[in-house]
């Protein structure tokens, strides 16, 4: 690798927010540290990135070593500042990271990063209803971050109070309507909320999801639970039981036909074997169904979990 | 009318030396202007306000994508009476006169400073240094209109008008020399990506409404005439009708 492959690399890391930390410190101390004065302007954007990656690669010395060069060429500046928060962090030392932190925003309030930092840090620290509160502080000032509300949204997963994820979701899907992992995120909030009405609001996010893209295989399989659901409701009526029934043999096939395209016709009678006891534990049980479901919104960011 | 033969005394003395001493000038102006100009410092309330024109319009385009409940929950949270974000947030309107405003004097000062003053100083000097000449011609013909604009120090009825006197090409230069400053400053010179990296991405506060009063009010209106109609609620049907005919096609596929 010459310096012009890993420079192309380290910048499309960079802009691609890809976490390969321990490739970015292998790169820049084989290739791009000795000749890092040949990138120009670029020198402190890969700086930048190498300090990162070495804190979390908990390279300290490294780290060090680029921050002091950092600092050198802008001293007082918050970018700088806020990486060496970054290395306190790495270091453990919580309280004097919280108290730099309190200086920056007190210096700068209109920066949002300073702020997000020593929310991720509460959340890390475990702190949930503390972030949850400063979380909430913040999105009155930044109304339009996507970032936060989806943070804001998980933190209240894991304290299961859904109908405020759930609000927080809605908020996502406004910002950006046609993304099917938001829908099928929504659907699954709605889903482990329960009750006759939440579960109709599932089976049309769920729905949206599939006609924003039809390979999405999580949202097929929630949206047989739901409408299976749905079907053994007792507020159920007659022409709506109807309705979900056509739905149900619907997806059972869609999804029994996916099975068929991937894998022949050999996996089919288990996966009819498996629809059988999904159909009768999804009724019998939905409540320990709702315990495994309120982890799954993680899986947004997985795209892959749509790839079968 | 005979051709005019010009000394090159005059291309080495005046044409040359405007062309160099603008370039320079313009130079040191830029160096000089990155030097006493201040980052403009936004308002936490600006980042707000515009944050908040971000959401409302949000909701009004894609609220159809959300159940009629959610959709009126939001805009009660903007639009209500009496607790309405709209209604309750009072923002100052901005200063008539930017007079009352030092910050802005300042800066009124500083842009006289940099832009002004030197084109008044150098071309004054340079109308009195280099004044009478006529330095080059321009390669094609032009009308007598352009006379006063080309030929200014050099009133001669008789000359051609393609003739450029020495304080035309001046301005000339002027005007002419600001895709050169690009190209020798660069978009993203040393300079500009320390400011960069200074100042860190308060972007948001760019798009700042510049009276956030009457801005408010327009997103209001907007918001209460906003009709809601759920896309979704008949989303079931749809996928149903549009793939129906899918599973048959795949069926008898399947039997043959």
């Amino acid at each position: 690798m010459n310096l012009t492959e890993a420079r192309t690399i380290l910048r499309r890391w960079r802009e691609e927010n890809v976490r390969k930390s321990q490739s970015v410190v292998d790169i820049y101390e084989t290739v791009v540290g000795p000749k890092i004065h040949k990138l120009g302007d670029e020198k402190y954007l890969v700086l930048e990135q190498v300090t990162v990656a070495a804190f979390d690669c908990h390279r300290m010395e490294l780290a060090r070593q680029c921050l002091g060069q950092l600092s050198n060429a802008f001293p007082g500046s918050i970018r700088v500042r806020l990486l060496h928060v970054l290395g306190l962090q790495a270091a453990e030392n919580y309280d004097v990271a919280k108290d730099v932190l309190d200086s920056i925003i007190q210096a700068d309030p209109t920066n949002p990063l300073p702020k997000k930092h020593e929310i991720a840090m509460f959340i890390a620290l475990g702190k949930n209803q503390l972030a949850i509160r400063m979380l909430t502080e913040y999105l009155k000032r930044f109304m339009a971050d996507q970032e936060a509300w989806q943070e804001l949204s998980s933190l209240y997963l894991i304290e299961q109070d859904y109908a405020k994820a759930a609000f927080c979701a809605e908020e996502l899907i406004l910002h950006d309507p046609h993304s099917h992992l938001l829908h099928q995120y929504l659907a699954e909030i709605r889903y482990t909320q329960g009750g006759f009405e939440n579960l109709e609001l599932a089976r049309t996010h769920y729905c949206a999801a599939i006609k924003l893209n039809p390979n999405n295989m999580r949202a097929l399989y929630g949206l047989l639970l739901t409408v299976t659901n749905i079907i053994g409701s007792p507020k159920c009526t007659a022409t709506k039981r109807k309705e979900a029934t056509k739905l149900q043999t619907w997806v059972s096939k869609l999804i029994q036909n996916r099975y068929k395209n991937v894998s022949g016709n050999k996996d089919v009678k288990a996966v009819e074997g498996l629809f059988s006891s999904l159909q009768i534990s999804s009724v019998s049980s939905s409540s320990s169904l709702s315990g495994s479901k309120s982890t799954s919104p993680r899986a947004l960011k997985d795209k892959n979990s749509d790839s079968l | 009318m005979a051709e005019l033969l010009l000394d090159p005394n005059i291309r080495c003395w005046v044409f040359l030396p405007i062309v160099v001493i603008t370039f320079l000038v313009g130079i040191v102006r830029h160096y000089v202007s990155l030097l006493i100009t201040t980052q403009k410092k936004a308002e936490i309330t600006q980042i707000q306000d515009s944050q908040v024109m971000l959401r409302a319009r949000a909701l009004r385009e894609h609220g159809k994508y959300l159940p009629k409940q959610s959709f009126l929950m939001r805009r009660h949270f903007f639009n209500n009476e009496e607790t309405g974000y709209f209604k309750t947030q009072t923002r100052a309107a901005p200063a008539q006169n930017p007079m009352t405003d030092p910050s802005m004097l300042v800066d009124m000062l500083k842009g006289n400073v940099t832009n002004v003053l030197p084109m008044i100083i150098i071309g004054g000097w340079i109308n009195w240094m280099f004044s009478g000449f006529v330095t080059t011609k321009v390669p094609f013909p032009l009308t007598l209109r352009f006379k006063p604009m080309l030929q200014r120090g050099v009133e001669l009825v008789s000359l051609d008008a393609a003739w450029v006197s020495s304080a035309s090409w001046y301005f000339l230069n002027v005007f002419g020399l600001r895709s050169i400053y690009a190209l020798v400053l660069g978009e993203n010179n040393a300079a500009d990506q320390s400011k960069i990296t200074q100042d860190q991405m308060s972007g948001a506060a760019m798009a700042m409404p510049l009276d956030p009063k009457a801005a408010f009010k327009a997103e209001w209106e907007a918001l209460e005439i906003c009709e809601h109609s759920w896309t979704l609620s008949n989303i079931e049907a749809e996928l149903l009708e549009s793939a129906d005919f899918k599973f048959e096609t795949a069926e008898e596929q399947n039997h043959m």
